[in-house]
């Protein structure tokens, strides 16, 4: 399948551990933003004109940071420019503190069907550590708003592993989330980039860098609790009631194709990947210039192609094709009970999950 | 040829750091032997590793011009190697003098190595010349160690030369007792050849250079010459002497100090202690005496850093060999290590160097294993067999008795720090055997000692618990039996041959103990727990854990973050390429360097 992300890299606030392409302060780009994505858009429409898109996703930054008729204007010109099948997994980004019913409301009429929700935690310490402005209550007021503006697809994010999390404080996020029902849970340990303040922070000894047997515990909490409330656990992180599975983000580990729009956004095709400017304004100059706003690009073939193939597909539980890879070398992980075989592919057991870099390493 | 009575053949004698480079420089200085635009600091080190370290690898020997009323002499400065491990070449240096300056920093006072070096000067027979260096310290004592030096050889203070090899002072003075007291060699001329070789050396192109003495008989250049023990025949192809670079001779006689350069291809065929003599019907009845072969005594298994490099590390064995007589090897193949060589030094130091040569004159990468001596296990029917790598010991049972090598230390300190050099000799198995005070507030104590011992951070240990005041010195004393045991270390139940020792029964689970713990935090954790065990034979004695590996993922991973977290994996691919597989266990290269690096802490070491 092809699938369409179009990167906001607008936010309220920077968070410490954030290494996305985001910019807090640069709200007054929005408007010139969006023109500049439709103008990309259609820079690439002949190039892409043969297919046909199975998924729309606004990621960002916080993409509900735009105004409604941007985003509005933003899918109808999306679907000017691209053919984006009607059944599409249409999908936006939301902080809980950007979004209030009428904004929902439009988006949902809009064509938006699936919204994710950076809910984080529902513990006020947690929230703090990550430097979340946001509030517990918030998000359980924007969901509830999601719902009655009809949406059937929602889901939400969630960090763990953050300084002062307790494994009491976890659950009780795990609790607060299996109550309000979402279709769709992410849940990442939180991961310390060195580029981030917080990576900053950690090497210099001024922020503990996060436990990894404590998170490793709170996975195990996750897999239980999310299991137990009905909730598929389909890939490393992320958890979907049966038939809700991301399909944007299934895209991407089966290795699909898919066009990236907006600064720094990356796209796939063939064995080809390239990604796009990341500063906001000079991605701006660069399409107002009538120019494609390519940043660099690799052409992936041999080893490094088998490195990505194995690595991509034993995140999910379709799992691999068990003819990839050599017999002897996942017979180890088949008796550890890492590993397991069904049918002629490999699949990582939940346990393996956690171990997947292992996998990958003594598997390529 | 010079006459015998104008000939002075003199050594100097010192501790380390006392200064005996600087004074040789000095005299050399001083007779114009080398000019001052050629004078480099340490003149007669050679070896880059020599300068640096400021010690003597080699002995040289040099020929000085001093001219006194119109008389010219000739005096030899053969300089000996001042480490404890070349004890043997020391002897040999010695025999080549009739005399030896016998240097002290009085700063410093009498040392382990001046006492040492004093004892086999005296024992050789030769007159000794005392002196004290660095008189214009702002710390000397010139008068109290002047009167300590006296004391030692059973001089008057007053005979104490007093000189300061820095500045040149007293360094003329020095010269005149030299000349004074010093008796000339003796000789015939006319007896056959018996020339004693003090020093070998191995030159790209000209071959074995043997440095000699000459006690009887004249050796011309194009002679032929036999070499006494390695029972082989030579052309000399060049004989002359060092002044100090090589100035050939048509003739060298009786009492002579210089070279032979014989074009032989190994320093093995040239070995120090041997005598030349002329070949064929000229030649001498007997050898000169006291011929030994060299003898190493302590081991050590060198390996190839990355697996690939075996091949190389061989061409360097062959080639240091040339050179260096002493050091011996053989292939020997560890299940953690891959191939490498088993090497024998002459001690710590030589280990250091040879390890150190390796490195940088051939640009290899090594991982050495933890020095450990040679044992002799004789079985019931008294049949002995030598053992020198530890995972070859047998289990006990299979041997009547185990020998190990013993030694006799001397160790000099100020008397405060005898409390904790009693209670470290003590935990090193050492037997005081006795004591004496050198003055009322510095002691001398001898200990008898297992060198398995010595081997095993002795050194720093003695100078951390004296605040680096106590000097060490030792010398061979025979063997004695023991109970020694085989202390195996197991990775998830698998051995490391590498890691096996051969320690006494006392110490075996204080060894046990401290490998465990220090690989729990050298071992990366795997995806299962690894238990780390110590065992004597089936017995395990000590156990640590490293527990399973729990994480590692990469948490997200979409669109915009495969290439980055692709070269993530790839980079930690590398990573784990680079471990070594100890049956199911990856262990990190520098896991293994870090658990076999037991400071050995040679004397030699830490001199800028």
């Amino acid at each position: 399948m092809t699938g369409l992300y179009v990167h906001v890299p607008f936010c309220l606030t920077r968070c410490g551990y954030c290494d996305f392409n985001a910019y807090a302060g640069l709200d007054h780009l929005r408007g010139r933003y969006v023109d500049a994505l439709l103008a990309e858009a259609a820079l690439w429409s002949e190039a892409w004109d043969g297919d046909s898109f199975a998924s729309v996703f606004l990621g960002g930054g916080t993409p509900t940071q735009l105004d409604t008729p941007d985003l509005v204007r933003l899918l109808a010109g999306l679907r000017e420019s691209f053919r984006i099948e009607p059944d599409a997994e249409v999908t936006t980004e939301a902080n809980p503190d950007t979004v209030d019913a009428a904004k929902l409301g439009a988006l949902r009429a809009a064509g938006f069907e699936r919204i994710s929700f950076g809910a984080q935690s529902f513990d006020r310490t947690v929230l703090a550590s990550l430097e979340r402005v946001h509030d517990p209550d918030s998000v359980r007021a924007a969901f509830a708003a999601a719902r009655t503006a009809g949406y059937h697809d929602v889901n939400l994010d969630l960090i763990y592993g953050a300084e002062g999390e307790t494994l009491a404080s976890w659950e009780g996020t795990l609790a607060a989330t299996v109550a309000l029902g979402p279709e769709h849970v992410s849940a990442y340990a939180l991961t310390v980039e060195s580029s981030t303040p917080l990576g900053r922070q950690v090497a210099a000894g001024e922020r503990p860098a996060p436990d990894g047997d404590r998170q490793a515990e709170m996975f195990d909490r996750a897999c239980a609790v999310l299991g137990a409330a009905g909730y598929e656990h389909y890939e490393v992180s992320n958890w979907a009631k049966p038939g809700h599975e991301c399909r944007h983000n299934l895209n991407y580990w089966r290795r699909g194709d898919y066009l990236g729009l907006g600064a720094g956004a990356h796209a796939h095709r063939g064995e080809r990947r390239w990604w796009n400017v990341r500063p906001p304004e000079q991605y701006l100059e660069t399409v107002a210039r009538g120019e494609r706003p390519i940043g660099g690009f690799e052409d992936l073939t041999g080893e490094d192609a088998r490195l990505e193939e194995v690595l991509l597909r034993l995140r999910t539980t379709e799992g691999l094709e068990a003819s990839a890879v050599d017999a002897d070398r996942a017979q180890p992980f088949l008796d550890e009970g890492l590993l397991e075989r069904r049918q002629d592919r490999y699949v990582v057991t939940e346990r393996g999950m956690f171990l997947a870099n292992e996998l990958v390493l003594a598997l390529t | 040829m010079t006459q015998l009575d104008l000939i002075r053949n003199f050594c100097i004698v010192a501790h380390i750091d006392h200064g005996k480079s600087t004074l040789a420089d000095r005299l050399l200085e001083v007779t114009h032997t080398v000019g001052d635009r050629e004078m480099r600091a340490q003149y007669l080190d050679k070896m880059d590793l020599e300068r640096e370290r400021g010690i003597t690898i080699k002995a040289q020997a040099v020929r000085l011009a001093y001219e006194r009323d119109t008389t010219k002499y000739v005096l030899n400065l053969i300089d000996t190697p001042g480490h404890v491990d070349f004890t043997y070449e020391v002897s040999r240096s010695l025999q080549a003098c009739e005399g030896a300056v016998l240097l002290v920093d009085c700063a410093q006072g009498i040392e382990a190595q001046t006492l040492a070096n004093y004892h086999l000067a005296r024992d050789a027979g030769l007159t000794i010349v005392p002196a004290i260096n660095k008189v214009d310290l702002p710390a000397a004592q010139p008068d109290e160690i002047a009167k300590e030096l006296a004391d030692l050889v059973g001089a008057d203070p007053e005979d104490v030369l007093r000189v300061s090899a820095k500045s040149g002072l007293g360094v003329k003075a020095l010269l005149e007792a030299i000349v004074d007291r010093v008796p000339p060699p003796e000789g015939d001329a006319n007896a056959p050849l018996q020339a004693l070789v003090f020093d070998s050396m191995f030159d790209t192109y000209r071959g074995v250079i043997a440095y000699v003495r000459i006690f009887n008989g004249e050796l011309k250049t194009r002679d032929k010459v036999r070499f006494m023990a390695g029972k082989f025949d030579v052309d000399s192809e060049e004989s002359g002497v060092i002044a100090p670079e090589p100035t050939p001779l048509p003739r060298l006689g009786p009492g002579e100090v210089g070279y032979v350069v014989t074009g032989v291809k190994d320093v093995h065929q040239a070995k120090v202690g041997d005598t030349i003599t002329h070949a064929g019907r000229g030649a001498a009845p007997d050898p000169l005496p006291g011929y030994r072969e060299p003898k190493p005594m302590v081991w050590s298994g060198l390996f190839p850093n990355e697996g690939g490099d075996y091949v190389a590390l061989r061409e360097a064995l062959d080639k240091l060999r040339l050179s260096d007589s002493a050091l011996v090897y053989e292939p020997e193949s560890s299940t953690a290590l891959g191939f490498g060589f088993r090497c024998g030094f002459l001690g710590l130091l030589h280990m250091d160097i040879v390890k150190e040569r390796l490195e940088r004159e051939f640009s290899l990468e090594l991982i050495a294993t933890a020095p450990n001596v040679e044992f002799h296990l004789i079985d019931q029917n008294g049949v002995e067999s030598v053992v020198h790598n530890p995972s070859e010991m047998p289990n006990p049972g299979t041997y009547e008795r185990c020998d190990e090598p013993m030694v006799m230390g001397t160790i000099i300190t100020p008397a405060e720090y005898l409390g904790p050099i009693f209670e470290l000799c003590q935990d090193r198995r050492g037997e005081m055997v006795d004591m004496s005070y050198l003055t009322p507030t510095r002691a001398e104590v001898h200990y008898l000692l297992p060198l398995a011992e010595i081997v095993f951070d002795f050194f720093d240990q003695l100078k951390s618990r004296t605040r680096g005041y106590a000097s060490l010195d030792y010398e061979p004393y025979g063997w004695e039996a023991s109970d020694l045991v085989r202390v195996d270390i197991l990775l998830h139940g698998e051995p490391v041959d590498a890691f096996s020792s051969v320690v006494h029964r006392s110490k075996a689970y204080q060894y046990g103990r401290a490998m465990t713990e220090r690989l729990r935090e050298l071992i990366p954790r795997q995806m299962f727990e690894v238990a780390i065990q110590a065992a004597i034979g089936a017995k395990i004695i000590a156990r640590e854990t490293v527990r399973a590996q729990r994480k590692d993922v990469l948490a997200k991973c979409y669109g915009g973050d495969i290439t980055r977290k692709r070269k993530l994996l790839e980079q930690q691919k590398k990573g784990k390429e680079r471990m070594r597989r100890v049956g199911k266990v990856d262990v990190p290269q520098e896991a293994f360097i870090a658990a076999l690096t037991v400071d050995s802490g040679s004397p030699g070491k830490g001199k800028k």
